[in-house]
């Protein structure tokens, strides 16, 4: 059994453009990049903790995050209602290049 | 003056400890031990949510930080703030969780109280004079905590203190606690594993589960590929021509293997050492060459691991274990894979009686060459009588007639060595993780290419991991004789399909549960070899005979 991850979208307004390339940045190394400061994250709880101080530290009172959890039938939606959309049941453990 | 300050050459001060540290202690004296003195650190969910609380209140104004430290006290720390009230000082502290409830309703926990006590000691020093309270905040339960710095409290702030500095200066790591619930909240427990700990006492337990690393193990096989880091990104380029660049975040790989002529900028080493991804090498023909990660500080671990594999008694007494759980691995794997077949029993019946013989020598052995000499002929015993469990159908290529090596002669020799490296490469990473090292182990000999402790703690995988997998997946008939592998008159290599299939093939067995057969519970193959490796540290650090006792059904 490993430990639980759930699905995240995270959205962000940054109001300078170098905090933003700093969280932009940062977003890269824990989830993919979707949309114009949109991410979807398949994160831990200790995971999603620790981005959400590392982004604390990055941004400024004025900037906006939204991190919106999905849950099982969330997640089963988005794959009914966008098809083209390819949301992974589970990313396989390894990985051959 | 006292006569130590006149003295013109002082004694050696010791270090003050951190505040934040007798909250620990208070908690548990084995979770001081390994935070202060191992310096075994586990970040988990709430000690993050913690830092952004205190993140939040300094945004908010509510926060006015002040380091203090005292040599006298022997303490140092910031205090969250501190406020003065009608002439009185008041120490702030700030908790995410809900507060204790006493005799008189509303408490502060005890470890809190310790640190907020120490706080005020601390600040009552720096302000003589003035008259000091104490506040804690519990922020789940938006109630507030109010004490006075009174005799008791400064009586039990220096006794914790003492206490600590006891515990410091011993090399002895303190027994888990009797209460069993603060383990489940404890962010140390899949390093400190305390239910394992307790096994010797019989009882039934509730089980604190080792959690599984969740993150990804990405082997880069094509010959050419480059890895380079994008912000926190790995992204692997394949030669030109053979494809786009793939993108991977980095907190999703847990450990990065290069598999021959693939180049790994030094930016990624950097990325992967912060981020705690290990990065291993392998030649292109399956020899795990080395790797890197963990290992820092854990000075502690090693000296202990020296000090007991430099005793004579101690190595033998862990070689024969080793030794006896390698051949009734081989063995319970010939009677697993001929039950019901009662062709393959009689071939294999005679190689099980040999093995079942030598089983009591290993337990006896007066030395480690007298070991040698049995797992030789277990060996020997095993590796006779494994052709007979492929099945008829099996490709006469892929038949297998005698272990060779360096290079291997035969197709399911390719195989067989390249699962191995994979084995061995598992086994130093854990090794590596739980802070050992894997040049000083107690059974094979030093070698030039491989750490011998690495050696020893992968013995009792090899059946497990790689042969019997391997053999499933031939009665399965899913190797292709040409296709997988390229053969010259010297030696045979797997191809790059060939390759692909090995690891898919590892890696699946890898997830794979299993019950434990001592400690009683299920874990998959990868987390028991971290296991494996804890428990082998523990065998000098106090407890009991568990390491090398799991037995495959």
């Amino acid at each position: 059994m490993a430990e639980p991850r759930r699905w995240y979208l995270i959205t962000y307004d940054i109001r300078d453009p170098k905090r933003w390339r700093k969280v932009y940045a940062l977003l890269k190394g824990y989830g993919e990049w979707l949309q114009l400061s949109v991410f979807r994250c398949l994160l831990t709880d200790r995971d999603r903790e620790q981005l959400r101080w590392e982004l604390s530290r990055r941004m400024d009172p004025v900037d906006t995050l939204l991190v919106i959890g999905l849950c099982g039938g969330c997640v089963e939606r988005v794959r009914a209602i966008n098809p083209g959309e390819d949301w992974p049941e589970e990313p396989p453990p390894f990985r051959v290049l | 003056m006292s006569p130590e300050t006149t003295n013109p050459r002082p004694a050696v001060v010791e270090p003050t400890l951190r505040v934040h540290s007798l909250h620990a202690l208070a908690y548990c004296e084995r979770l001081f031990y390994l935070e202060e003195v191992e310096e075994v650190r586990v970040a988990d969910a709430s000690i993050f949510a913690g830092r952004r609380l205190h993140a939040r209140l300094e945004q908010e104004g509510e926060r006015v930080e002040m380091e203090v430290s005292s040599e006298g006290l022997g303490l140092h720390g910031k205090v969250d703030a501190v406020r003065e009230r009608a002439g009185t000082l008041v120490v702030h502290e700030h908790k995410r969780g809900r507060h204790a409830s006493g005799a008189e309703g509303v408490e502060a926990w005890p470890g809190d109280r310790l640190q907020v006590g120490a706080y005020a000691l601390l600040v009552e020093e720096r302000f003589p004079g003035a008259a000091v309270e104490c506040r804690v905040r519990y922020h789940q339960t938006e109630t507030t905590v109010c004490f006075p710095l009174d005799e008791r409290l400064r009586r039990d702030v220096v006794a914790a203190v003492a206490r600590a500095r006891l515990l410091r200066s011993s090399g002895v790591r303190p027994p888990v606690t009797t209460e069993e619930r603060r383990c489940a909240r404890c962010s140390l427990a899949p390093v400190c594993l305390p239910e394992e700990e307790r096994m010797g006492s019989g009882a039934e337990r509730p089980r604190l589960f080792p959690e599984d690393d969740v993150r990804q193990v990405l082997h880069v096989t094509t010959a050419g590929s480059r890895v380079g880091r994008a912000s926190d990104e790995l992204v692997v380029t394949p030669p030109e021509g053979e494809g786009e660049p793939v993108r991977l975040p980095v907190r999703m790989v847990s450990a990065l293997v290069s598999h021959g002529a693939v180049q790994v900028s030094s930016q990624v080493l950097a990325l992967c050492v912060e981020q705690d991804v290990g990065v291993h090498w392998f030649t292109s023909g399956g020899r795990y060459l080395g790797g890197l990660g963990g290992g820092s500080g854990n000075v502690q671990r090693r000296l202990r691991q020296f000090e007991a594999l430099r005793q004579e008694a101690v190595c033998l007494g862990l070689a024969r274990r080793l030794v006896s759980a390698k051949l009734e691995g081989q063995l319970r794997f010939l009677l697993r894979a001929s039950r019901g077949d009662a062709e393959a029993r009689e071939v294999v019946g005679s190689a099980v009686r040999d093995l079942r013989a030598l089983l009591p020598g290993c337990s006896e052995a007066v030395s480690l060459e007298v070991l040698r000499g049995l797992e030789g002929a277990g060996a020997a015993r095993y590796f006779g009588a494994l052709p007979y469990l492929l099945g008829d159908e099996v490709d006469p290529r892929l038949r297998f007639d005698g272990r060779n090596r360096r290079p291997p002669r035969d197709r399911f020799n390719a195989v067989l060595g390249f699962l191995y490296g994979l084995v061995h490469r598992e086994v130093e990473a854990a090794i590596r993780s739980v802070g050992l090292d894997v040049a000083f182990g107690f059974y094979h000999q030093p070698r030039s290419s491989a750490g011998p402790l690495g050696l020893d703690v992968m013995e009792q995988f090899r059946v497990p991991l790689a042969d019997m997998p391997l053999v499933a997946s031939l009665n399965r008939r899913t190797w292709d004789a040409e296709a997988d592998f390229e053969v010259t008159s010297e030696h045979v290599w797997l191809s790059k399909t060939g390759r692909a299939k090995a690891i898919e093939l590892y890696e699946r067995r890898k997830r794979e549960t299993w019950k434990h057969n001592v400690l009683g519970y299920s874990l998959s193959y990868a987390r028991l070899v971290e296991l494996e490796v804890r428990l082998l540290e523990k065998e000098w650090t106090g407890t009991l005979g568990l390491f090398a006792t799991f037995r495959l059904r």
